[in-house]
């Protein structure tokens, strides 16, 4: 039992991580990205690339960053001149076609089977204290990850993203350049993401296109408004607890409940909650805090 | 070339209904409703469930129709009302929640299993040298049929006039009496019952299984885009431009591109296509292909 939540404590502090770079694109930015999870697939297919090649890991690491530094950019360069409904369906499409092709390319992505046998990291120690040392590398990294979010909303950067969700006109009025700010922050977010990606391929050890089903980034999105829009704290908070909730529902099948109400559980509860939030408490748990005040 | 066009016009038919039904909401309620697809499998799989309990198709599809309008009016008025007043970009994460939701109700209910109609298994017949199912047959008639009579009721009658006034200035269509909320629920009324004959249409032609309402969400969406959001017939044309371009993928021999014989694309990107299509459009013409035109609903 205590193994088991060794490892949901590890997989929610990727996803952690995960829920920060969205919050930075969707929560201060006002970036309806719908196709978050390409972002982590270009981190996992970066680090399953580089193993199937022999490449070595940190190429792995930087693989995943630059491709998700380059669909990011795409992402941006889509968003130009459209508006925020047109450019979430369109991350979506991107994201879906990323993962179509990556099943159907079976030459180097391994189709839909994937890649496994990913070298898992800190392999080199023995059982329990490898365990403890990922749990320690992934907290340190999401306290990391955090850290620099809070620094970078609280810089000059942060607050003109501020001020550009809330006022654009205003924003452009005293000379930011949105379409900068936009693709700084796309890329910054695209960057935590290909991050997550790989240390989870790596943790894993088997990367495959059903990881990158819409459904998954709906699943951060969740993450993000049950814990609370534009709040770092908070949407870790909504990370850990959506990742304790879901790693649970398989338990459901002790109480002799058909095996497609289990399947279905997932979907059901994400989506239950978050129209739950947005009806009732749409600012999450933990609300943005201005000028040293919850909103 | 004529079974070109018939596997064409078939596919269209899959898209145009539901990517109608999502333009028209688009037009009244500024975020593009995810739902409406989903609205389509309830549809499908209520009338399945009816005939299944004994109620004659015609009359199990009928009342299909009326429960997806009542819920689609249902969903708008308790969620998407709501939501609306703290913003489009919130409505629309919560008409992708409702689709989750609804999904996950539908594979408690039915099963991950594909689940068909109770109709005969017809026959090929050849049409003017291109061979089309019966049952295909069918579904295209009910489609065109239903979409006549939707632009019927948009051109030709008051109500039509009141809903198109909506659509292009709510403000100075409440300022001459109109009731717009009204108006409003009629058309969400409307879509959820082109929608529900839409999924039943693509029950006439074979098996419907949960995944439909993924799997049709972004070809739908990518016929609504490129004909314009909230231009109803122009999602019509959106669906065929759409229909050609995954027919054509499939069909075409790419061989002497690549330097073999033979080489024909692998089904599975048929659907790619149309989101290609989708990204590229909105790179070129982002607002869809047919709005530079009269700007109508």
């Amino acid at each position: 039992m205590f193994d088991f939540w060794l490892h949901i404590l590890i997989i929610a502090c990727i996803y952690g991580m995960l829920a920060l770079s969205l919050n930075l694109q969707m929560g201060f930015g006002s970036l309806l990205n719908f196709g978050h999870i390409a972002l982590f697939g270009c981190g996992s297919y970066g680090a399953a690339l580089a193993f199937t090649q022999q490449w070595g890991l940190l190429t792995g690491l930087l693989l995943g960053i630059a491709f998700a530094v380059l669909l990011a950019l795409f992402f941006s360069r889509l968003g130009k001149n459209l508006g925020t409904d047109y450019w979430a369906i369109a991350t979506l499409s991107i994201a879906e076609i990323m993962r179509i092709v990556l099943t159907n390319e079976v030459r180097w992505t391994g189709g839909a089977q994937g890649i496994s046998g990913l070298t898992p990291l800190f392999s080199n120690l023995a059982y329990p204290t490898s365990q403890y040392a990922r749990l320690a590398l992934m907290a340190v990294l999401l306290a990391a990850t955090l850290a620099f979010c809070q620094l970078l909303i609280r810089s000059r950067l942060g607050l003109a993203l501020k001020l550009m969700r809330e006022e654009p006109n205003l924003a452009s009025a005293l000379g930011y350049d949105l379409e900068t700010l936009r693709r700084t922050i796309m890329v910054t977010g695209g960057v935590i993401a290909g991050i997550a990606g790989f240390l989870y391929a790596h943790y894993f050890s088997f990367v495959g296109p059903d990881q990158l089903l819409s459904t998954e980034t709906f699943f951060i999105w969740g993450m993000v408004i049950i814990g609370g829009l534009a709040n770092n704290y908070g949407v870790i908070v909504g990370a850990f607890i959506l990742q304790i909730v879901m790693a649970n529902v398989p338990f459901f099948r002790a109480l002799d409940l058909p095996t497609d109400f289990v399947s279905a559980a997932r979907p059901f509860l994400i989506g239950a909650g978050i129209l739950v939030f947005l009806l009732w408490r749409p600012n999450g748990l933990l609300s943005e805090r201005v000028a040293g005040k919850n909103v | 070339m004529l079974q070109f066009a018939a596997d064409v016009l078939v596919r269209a038919v899959d898209l145009a209904l539901i990517a109608i039904a999502l333009s028209a909401v688009y037009s009244l309620i500024r975020f593009p409703n995810v739902a409406v697809v989903q609205y389509s499998v309830v549809g499908a799989f209520l009338a399945i469930a009816m005939q299944g309990a004994g109620v004659p198709l015609l009359l199990a599809g009928a009342i299909a129709c009326l429960v997806v309008a009542a819920l689609a009016v249902f969903f708008n008025m308790a969620i998407f009302e709501r939501i609306l007043k703290i913003g489009s970009a919130n409505a629309l994460i919560a008409s992708l929640a409702l689709s989750m939701i609804l999904s996950a109700i539908f594979l408690v209910a039915f099963g991950s299993q594909p689940t068909r109609l109770d109709l005969p298994v017809s026959r090929a017949i050849n049409l003017f040298g291109a061979r089309l199912t019966v049952n295909q047959i069918y579904s295209v008639v009910m489609t065109v049929v239903a979409i006549g009579l939707y632009a019927l009721v948009l051109f030709q009658t008051p109500l039509g006039r009141q809903m198109r006034a909506t659509a292009t200035n709510a403000e100075l269509a409440q300022a001459t009496g109109i009731d717009t909320r009204r108006i409003t629920n009629i058309v969400v009324a409307i879509s959820g019952v082109l929608a529900a004959i839409g999924g039943i249409s693509l029950a006439v032609k074979g098996a419907v299984s949960i995944e439909f309402g993924t799997n049709m969400l972004l070809p739908v969406f990518a016929a609504a885009i490129l004909g314009g959001l909230g231009n109803s017939m122009g999602a019509l044309a959106g669906a065929l431009v759409i229909a050609v371009a995954e027919t054509l993928v499939t069909n075409v021999n790419f061989g002497p591109l690549a330097g073999q014989s033979f080489f024909y694309l692998p089904a599975n990107y048929a659907t790619t296509v149309s989101f290609i299509v989708l990204v590229a459009v909105l790179l070129f013409r982002p607002r869809g292909l047919f709005v530079s035109g009269v700007n109508r609903v």
